[in-house]
């Protein structure tokens, strides 16, 4: 016994050495002339394979599990627990540090509180967006970075041009996630790594498959993390007083129903109203205040189609300097600044819908000072845009999105930024 | 494959899903159908119990089945409303005549668990103390999480309606005197009978209902205080009666000894009023309603048959292959902490620590060499949650951190579990290279 005790460490020797390992990254730096790379892991495949993609680039890789808010409820899956499980396995088996950075209160306080916020106003917010703009590419960029990361990395289906700090689309037209990225800043995009951006989904699940990282390519998450499979209705009702209502027939006038909540229903919506019998109904307006919902029969209802939408919040990505601008005729000045430019740019008004051909006007409706927009415009840097409004006008009339859904603006494969969809 | 996790699940032996097979789809009738091959079933049903209940040192009347441990153990605990009934009459004695009061009425009645129990008992512990409004207290174990009997004793009063110490601990394998604890218990129910008739006293009058609540001096019955054990682990390796262990209440599992997951049964002693958990049709005594699992009791019965018959023979082979096992790791360039002192432990337990380690990536190393098991410190796949036991014994974090569960059972052999030895070794000082790096 004595002979094998002294062969083994001192125990608080090696103790406060892995003890130390688990408060701070600094030591990653001693593989110094690699760049250090962390890699946002949630156990899907993607982003396993973003870690093994960057591990054989040769990159020094440290796994980070980003834990979101979530509840616990009897009824619900905690969705993370297997999750953080599967993240730390395949970061195990590439032999790569592991991280748990707990995100649990800002992600309720910026994306889940937003999402209510919005929600209860009678719009359809997008929280995908707002995670990746204030957890992903913020705090996780932020704290990244803080300990010692040159770059951060995602599995999300996109590209960077580095030179030009420019976000392009993934190489998987099918796949690309460009729509739920363009709110991301400057600074963390000319930090960021994407690493199956330039590959197909196919080849992603192939190569996943190739390297024993079966239990990752299983299962794929969709929809918003935290809501989980209950769907995003079944979770609100747990938020959000139901407060029933009437539902009419915008077309005869008549009473057709009875609804949960205003709220709950979305512009566009078919299923899940309950009304059966007959053509489908579809959503087509509600009044939040009178807690009215309107439906039509008429898939040509007016209230479904557009040919413009105004936007708000809208952020500039500094590829859209070198797009070639007008200023409006006489005739489509309406009520925007006499000096407000127009250019023409490719939109999609939702994740993975084709790409169509629009005019987008940046306006500053609501500021006086309505010189400012081409100044604004030319000084993108700090990307806080908020006051700026814009207009997309459509050849043909589409199918509205929502309010408080997100429009997309690209040049070819450069996402030239968005906005959001006001009233 | 090497399994290191029996303490989680075993497999099914061949004897249990031999006898299980008929009862599938041949013998499948309903036992409660009126025609005679649905008796047989009934009768053979009964048989299985006898021979579970046995096992035990029961009889198949004193048993209830349900659908396993955790089951049992919810079935258990509704003894505490009986007990709260009774709470209610104290509490009227003493002047208080609003039930719905009394009920909501904090710390009338306490409940006691060890502070290790698994989470199956201190849910349902935390369940019935919230419901009818009794205190939950823990009981203090040692650095090995043996019980602190002199805790114990302190915290027992004449409030306690419920005590719940399992006979095995699932992390450690720490064997409890249950026999001991028992005792103590006998003698709190004899002072209380004492208590009663002294206030009966002479005249037989209730004595001044100024006195202490506490005391149920008033009470003309004593406050029932009942006494439940969580057996599952220990049946391969303890030879179990529920009359030398002194319980009132015994959960048993047949998932942990061979037989079929989804299968378990209660003990309960005359003196013990349950109350069902689940409705229907009257079943186990209208405890647990609903068609008897047949095949699942069948296989039990074998299973625990098996597991008793070789209780010695258990403890001899496991005892080897602990101290194989513990030789390997020893050669461990990080000095490995054994957990909990085998003097009381399940033979079968190897509980350790290699402080400062992640067990978690061990446990994911090791699987790639299809060595598989489990860890005591904070899992992702458990919510992250760090294990009380551990906190309990008061291990340091850097050891929590490292430490790994290790039960041995039917799938081990002298050959793998020096292999799962070595492997282990290897896997961590992998561990220790990546973290100097």
């Amino acid at each position: 016994m004595s002979e094998v005790a002294s062969r083994n460490l001192k125990v608080s020797e090696v103790e406060s050495e892995v003890a130390s390992r688990n408060l701070k990254v600094s030591e990653v730096e001693l593989g110094k002339n690699k760049p250090t790379v962390f890699v946002g892991m949630s156990g899907g495949v993607d982003s396993s394979v973003s870690a093994v993609l960057l591990k054989e680039q040769g990159y020094n890789v440290v796994g980070v599990y980003m834990k979101n808010w979530s509840e616990d409820l009897p009824g619900m899956k905690c969705p993370w627990a297997e999750d953080l499980a599967d993240a730390k396995r395949v970061a195990v088996k590439l032999g790569i540090d592991f991280l748990v950075f707990d995100f649990q209160q800002e992600y309720k306080n910026k994306v889940v509180d937003y999402m209510l916020t919005e929600f209860k106003k009678g719009n359809t917010p997008n929280p995908d967006i707002m995670c990746n703009q204030e957890i992903k590419f913020k705090l996780f960029y932020d704290i990244a970075r803080e300990k010692g990361a040159d770059y951060i990395a995602t599995g999300h289906y996109a590209r960077v041009n580095r030179d030009k700090s420019e976000l392009l689309r993934a190489v998987d037209e099918n796949k690309d996630q460009t729509y739920f990225l363009y709110r991301i800043s400057n600074e963390a995009i000319a930090h960021t790594i994407f690493p199956v951006g330039e590959m197909l989904k196919a080849d992603v699940k192939k190569y996943a498959a190739e390297r024993g990282l079966d239990n990752a390519y299983k299962k794929e998450s969709m929809g918003v993390c935290f809501v989980g499979e209950v769907g995003m209705k079944d979770f609100l009702k747990r938020y959000v007083e139901a407060n029933p209502g009437e539902i009419f027939d915008i077309d005869t006038g008549e009473k057709v129903g009875v609804h949960e909540g205003a709220i709950f229903y979305t512009i566009g919506q078919r299923k899940g109203l309950g009304l059966g019998g007959g053509l489908p109904y579809y959503v087509v307006k509600k009044d939040i205040k009178k807690n009215i919902v309107y439906v039509s029969k008429n898939l040509n209802n007016q209230n479904l189609w557009t040919r413009e939408l105004k936007l708000k919040d809208v952020l500039l990505r500094g590829a859209i300097l070198k797009m070639p601008r007008s200023t409006l005729s006489e005739t489509e000045k309406n009520n925007a600044s006499a000096t407000a430019p127009t250019m023409k740019v490719m939109v999609r008004l939702r994740h993975r819908a084709p790409l169509i051909p629009a005019t987008l006007t940046i306006d500053n409706l609501g500021d006086t000072d309505t010189s400012s927009v081409e100044t604004k415009i030319d000084n993108l840097g700090g990307l806080d845009t908020s006051d700026i409004r814009a207009s997309v006008k459509f050849d043909e009339e589409v199918k509205a999105p929502a309010v408080g859904q997100s429009v997309v603006f690209y040049d070819g494969e450069v996402c030239l930024g968005g906005g959001i969809i006001d009233a | 494959m090497i399994y290191l996790d029996h303490a989680a699940a075993t497999p099914v032996i061949p004897k249990a899903r031999q006898a299980m097979e008929d009862y599938f789809s041949e013998q499948f009738f309903n036992p409660s159908s009126p025609y005679l091959p649905a008796k047989h079933v009934r009768d053979n049903y009964e048989f299985a119990k006898n021979t579970i209940a046995h096992t035990i040192g029961a009889k198949g009347v004193d048993i209830i089945i349900t659908a396993g441990a955790t089951e049992s153990i919810n079935l258990a605990f509704t003894a505490v409303l009986s007990a709260v009934r009774k709470k209610t009459v104290v509490a009227w004695q003493n002047g208080i005549n609003n039930a719905e009061k009394v009920l909501k009425m904090p710390n009338m009645t306490e409940i006691l668990i060890l502070s290790t129990e698994h989470a199956s008992v201190r849910a349902v512990a935390q369940h019935y103390a919230t419901e009818v409004g009794a205190k939950l207290i823990e009981v203090n174990v040692d650095k090995n999480g043996l019980i602190d009997l002199k805790d114990f004793q302190n915290k027992l009063s004449s409030r306690t309606v419920f005590v719940s110490v399992s006979l095995a601990n699932n992390e450690l394998g720490t064997i409890q005197p249950l026999a001991e604890i028992a005792e103590i218990i006998r003698k709190e129910r004899e002072r209380r009978l004492k208590d009663v008739l002294d206030a009966r006293g002479s005249a037989g009058h209730i004595k001044d209902s100024a006195r202490d609540v506490k005391n149920n001096a008033g009470n003309t019955r004593p406050l029932p205080l009942i006494f439940h054990s969580d057996a599952s682990q220990a049946l391969n390796l303890i030879d179990i009666s529920v009359a030398r262990l002194g319980v009132d209440l015994l959960t048993i599992n047949s998932a942990k000894i061979g037989g079929p997951k989804g299968v378990g049964a209660l003990y309960v002693s005359h003196e013990v009023e349950l109350r069902p958990v689940i409705y229907g049709g009257g079943q186990e005594l209208g405890l647990r309603s609903g068609t008897e699992n047949v095949p699942g009791v069948i296989g039990f019965a074998a299973a625990a048959e098996e597991a008793k018959s070789h209780v010695m023979g258990n403890r001899k082979k496991y005892q080897k292959y602990v101290e194989i096992l513990k030789s390997e790791l020893l050669k461990c360039k990080l000095e490995p902490v054994f957990l909990g002192n085998p003097k009381h432990q399940l033979a079968n337990f190897c509980p350790v620590s290699f402080p400062g380690i992640d067990a978690e990536r061990i446990i994911y190393l090791l699987e790639e060499k299809q060595v598989y098991l489990s860890t005591g410190a904070a899992c992702s796949a458990n919510k992250g949650t760090v294990s009380r036991v551990l906190k309990a014994i008061k291990l340091t974090d850097a050891e929590i951190s490292g430490s790994l569960r290790i039960s041995l059972g039917m799938l081990n052999t002298e050959e793998n579990v020096r292999e799962a030895g070595k492997l282990i070794v290897e896997a961590v000082e992998k561990e220790i290279l990546r973290c100097r790096k």
